[in-house]
């Protein structure tokens, strides 16, 4: 029962990252695969502040959060000021160099990992009670990027992405927006990763390099960008497959390489095939009819000419 | 006589071609002004500069009293500088009201602050920036397709939701770039009457537009632009029976 107990959780939690990551890369246009990293920072921090200065679990998984939202700002800031596409060279560098850096840093464990984490909730209440955590925080996380991006929120991010120029000069801020989204999904992701830390209670930085990354892209990309329920769907494919996988016995050194082929392959396979992914939904604000309560409801147009 | 916009000793090149050559002008409260001259006069490359799309090399742009020429994009159109686009600029993924809900000078969600913590407020701006955009629609004979996306709508309409847009800044000074190119029939009529209504309730408004016909219908004053220079200014009927202005534009 263990076993099902963290597979939930490991689907739950990365409902949270392929959710907060498709508000940043799909609903925002904005381009960066280093989401892992932010996850990271969550982790360690809420890890070493739980571990080292006792703070109490929940304050600490907290401040991973907010640790993983101000690294974010500081990431984003420089190279969204020069143009968005250096945000993809500036947030890999930023993973690689601060993976490569957690090495070297005994106090954190180094390379070797840290390891004996405070767990959390699962000594008092059992796993179950955890699995119910992580879930929450996961439908929690979903319906805020709904919320967000259904609203006016979520129009400037449709208009930005249509049109960075027209939108300035209607007065909006597209980089305060850029940065402000970017810290919004690296937060939660921060979140995440606190959460990850207090039940397997042992992390390496090399877990949380580029294979993550592009299992975090895949379940987007295969799920669905800009739906709701796509990052979800994702997320349940991406964790079972290679969970499957398992059961034909190969061994380890084939079965990592052949997770980070299955990821390629799936987002090949489905950038040409269905590049709208599993779950195809229409523009969120395309056309949408008035809801109830709107001074004019009046129907869809659709009017072709006249 | 009041002046919103002044610019002066505006200069631009890029590389060998002068785009503007120490260009003097005024946009004048409550009137509007035609830009006339051929195809790359440097008519279009003005409203660049003065929206800050392009920068200058030197010179000075004023708005209100207040110079601009360091301030960005955003700055400007939130003192009430709009513009319409040559080449329309709509948001495609967005429905006609929406593109217009994103243009008051101050969006409700602006600020992300009030977004997460105060969504009462927001929801209230948001309510009162829709009444605002659907009375700008019927003006602009758009509510009915109101909901559709932009996509679903002829070039026609396109155009009109390009100013209705820009007219949701409530601006001080609006910049209409060609907004009768493609346009035929009814709405003719009807985007010279809402700029006509624009300028009358004491807006300042230039245009730019190739139909001598709608410029000469519209415009109270007319500016001749050749090579980024202002050639002459006077009423639209003088500069376009001036013989030399004339080869000019038609070239020889």
């Amino acid at each position: 029962m263990d076993y099902v107990y963290t597979i939930l959780i490991l689907i739950g939690l990365f409902v949270i990252l392929a959710s907060s990551f498709d508000l940043v890369i799909g609903h925002c246009g904005l381009i960066s695969i280093a989401h892992p990293i932010f996850y990271a920072i969550g982790a360690y921090v809420s890890a070493m502040l739980a571990k080292e200065a006792a703070v109490p679990i929940p304050l600490a998984i907290l401040c991973g959060g907010a640790a993983a939202f101000v690294s974010s700002v500081l990431v984003a800031l420089p190279s969204l000021r020069v143009s968005g596409d250096y945000l993809l060279i500036a947030s890999i560098g930023f993973q690689l160099g601060l993976i490569e850096f957690a090495k070297h840093i005994h106090s954190i464990g180094g390379a070797g990992g840290l390891t004996n984490i405070p767990p959390f909730l699962v000594n008092d209440y059992g796993r179950l009670s955890y699995v119910a955590l992580v879930l929450a925080v996961a439908v929690l996380t979903v319906l805020f990027v709904r919320w967000l991006t259904h609203g006016p929120y979520g129009r400037m991010m449709a208009a930005m992405r249509d049109d960075e120029l027209a939108f300035s000069m209607l007065g909006r801020n597209a980089i305060w927006l850029k940065v402000s989204v970017f810290a919004i999904g690296s937060g939660i992701a921060g979140v995440a990763g606190g959460l990850y830390a207090h039940y397997f209670r042992f992390l390496e930085p090399d877990q949380f390099g580029l294979l993550q990354s592009s299992a975090i892209l895949t379940m987007v990309v295969v799920g669905g960008m800009r739906t709701t329920m796509g990052p979800v769907i994702g997320a349940i494919v991406l964790q079972i497959l290679p969970q499957a996988i398992t059961f034909f016995g190969l061994p380890p050194s084939i079965l990592g390489p052949l997770q980070g082929l299955m990821f390629s392959g799936l987002v090949l396979f489905f950038m040409f095939a269905r590049p709208q992914g599993l779950l195809a939904a229409p523009d969120i604000w395309a056309g949408r009819k008035a809801k109830a309560g709107e001074p004019r409801g009046l129907a869809k147009g659709g009017l072709a000419d006249g | 006589m009041v002046d919103v916009l002044t610019v002066s000793g505006l200069e631009k090149r890029f590389g060998g071609i002068v785009v503007a050559d120490n260009i003097e002008l005024a946009l004048v409260k409550g009137r509007v002004l035609g830009l006339i001259g051929p195809n790359g006069a440097g008519k279009t490359s003005f409203f660049n500069l003065v929206c800050g799309v392009v920068k200058p090399d030197a010179g000075s742009i004023v708005l209100a009293g207040q110079e601009i020429n360091s301030l960005p994009i955003r700055e400007r159109a939130r003192m009430g500088l709009a513009r319409t686009w040559q080449n329309l600029r709509l948001f495609q993924s967005l429905s006609v009201l929406d593109n217009l809900m994103l243009g008051p000078r101050a969006y409700c969600a602006d600020n992300l602050f009030n977004v997460m913590l105060r969504p009462g407020h927001v929801t209230g701006a948001e309510r009162d920036s829709r009444d605002r955009a659907y009375a700008i629609l019927e003006r602009t004979g758009l509510a009915d397709i109101a909901q559709s996306p932009i996509r679903d709508i002829t070039f026609g309409q396109q155009k009109l939701v390009g100013v209705a847009r820009a007219l949701m800044n409530d601006a001080q000074c609006l910049l209409l770039d060609e907004p009768m190119a493609g346009v035929e029939g009814q709405a003719y009529a009807l985007i010279q009457r809402v700029v006509r209504d624009i300028a009358a309730s004491g807006v300042a408004i230039c245009v730019v537009e190739h139909n001598v016909a709608f410029i000469r219908d519209l415009c109270d004053e007319g500016v001749f632009m050749f090579a980024g220079k202002v050639l002459a200014r006077g009423t639209v009927e003088s500069l376009i029976a001036d013989p030399q202005l004339t080869e000019l534009y038609f070239g020889t």
